[in-house]
């Protein structure tokens, strides 16, 4: 039905007025190769690259992430106890700051001041963000080994509760990772901040 | 006679995702329809409303209607009707209520990725004809409204 109601829109010459979203023309697809990247950490400015920690993991989370935005915060704690645990398991989760608005500075003290021990890098200039399509903080990509995207979304449907939480999709993504299944549900949506950008 | 100030902001309402289509935007068939998508914790979202509301003055409310759409967490509502009255933001504000935003997303736009802000635009016979993502200009609000007004 939407569709056709594009294609009539078109036909009536309103092309030009119909923008698609700058997120879908760059999105990544599920199973496609994800871009590899070298970024440094906020922590320390130590280089961190992304074939390095595919080397050695069974998959890597990647999250952009925001030091301002509150539905990133939202998942601070969630985030932090997903990349202990999967960690242990074999999945390092590792956090892109790609906001022009929060230096990097900011995104050392804000992991410290919130108990973020996973490394977040630093794209400056959002280049990574462009390159993945991503758009939202706090938004998801699992790569296999590979560096193929596995998962992109969501961390989970519910931002106010995290005991309330129905549809743990990120979880469930990298449970079945590990149980060498497909992941049941691999895209989702969530309402987020959008990434500031350069 | 002191002149009335702009009328006090409605109270927020609540909208399902499958109701959207008929309560945000066919209710105002006949009109070309702005669909603001929002919430109070997004910056853009409310830098760029002091520009929603100029640009929706050049146009007469025959001719076009706005609605505002919350995406804040249904335990904001008050916020949400603070930041409104505040502001003295003259539009008919919902808030999406949905246990699952993805159901709300897809129900409003499947090619909406759920970041805001996010404007939609209808034409009179309720058309989707422009999607605006990202903070808007005053000049974009009316040049989207425009092109949607065009016979």
């Amino acid at each position: 039905m939407k569709r056709r109601t594009v294609l009539a829109v078109v036909a009536l010459g309103f092309a030009s007025s119909l923008t698609a979203p700058a997120a879908r023309a760059g999105a990544l697809k599920i199973r496609a190769p994800a871009p590899d990247f070298t970024l440094p950490a906020a922590s320390d400015g130590k280089a961190v690259a992304l074939k390095d920690l595919l080397a050695k993991s069974k998959a890597v989370t990647v999250v952009f992430v925001a030091t301002k935005c509150p539905v990133s915060n939202a998942y601070n704690t969630r985030m932090e106890a997903l990349g202990k645990e999967y960690a242990a398991k074999g999945i390092p989760l590792v956090g892109i700051n790609s906001n022009k608005t929060e230096p990097a500075a900011e995104v050392r003290e804000h992991a410290e001041k919130h108990g973020l021990t996973f490394p977040v890098l630093k794209d400056d200039g959002n280049r990574i963000a462009d390159a993945y399509g991503a758009t939202h903080t706090p938004e998801v990509f699992v790569l296999d080994p590979k560096g193929n995207l596995l998962y992109h979304g969501r961390i989970d449907e519910n931002q106010d509760d995290p005991q309330g939480v129905k549809s743990p999709d990120l979880r469930n993504a990298l449970d079945a990772v590990l149980a060498g299944k497909p992941v049941p549900v691999a895209e989702t949506k969530a309402f987020g901040c959008s990434i500031k950008r350069v | 006679m002191a002149l009335a100030g702009p009328a006090a902001s409605e109270p927020v309402k609540l909208v399902k995702p499958e109701q959207y289509r008929a309560r945000v935007v066919a209710a105002k068939k006949g009109r070309v329809v702005l669909v603001n998508f929002w919430a109070t914790w997004c910056d853009p979202c409310r830098e760029e409303m002091p520009a929603l509301v100029s640009a929706a003055k050049a146009f007469s409310s025959k001719d076009v209607a706005v609605a505002l759409v919350s995406t804040d967490s249904l335990k904001k509502t008050a916020d949400v009707q603070r930041f409104l009255s505040s502001g003295r933001i003259p539009f008919v504000c919902w808030q999406a209520k949905s246990p699952d935003p993805q159901r709300f997303i897809d129900a409003v736009d499947k090619s909406w990725n759920g970041a805001v802000p996010y404007t939609l635009v209808y034409d009179r016979k309720g058309e989707l004809v422009a999607r605006l993502a990202g903070p808007q200009t005053e000049k974009s609000f009316g040049d989207a409204v425009r092109k949607a007004l065009a016979p």
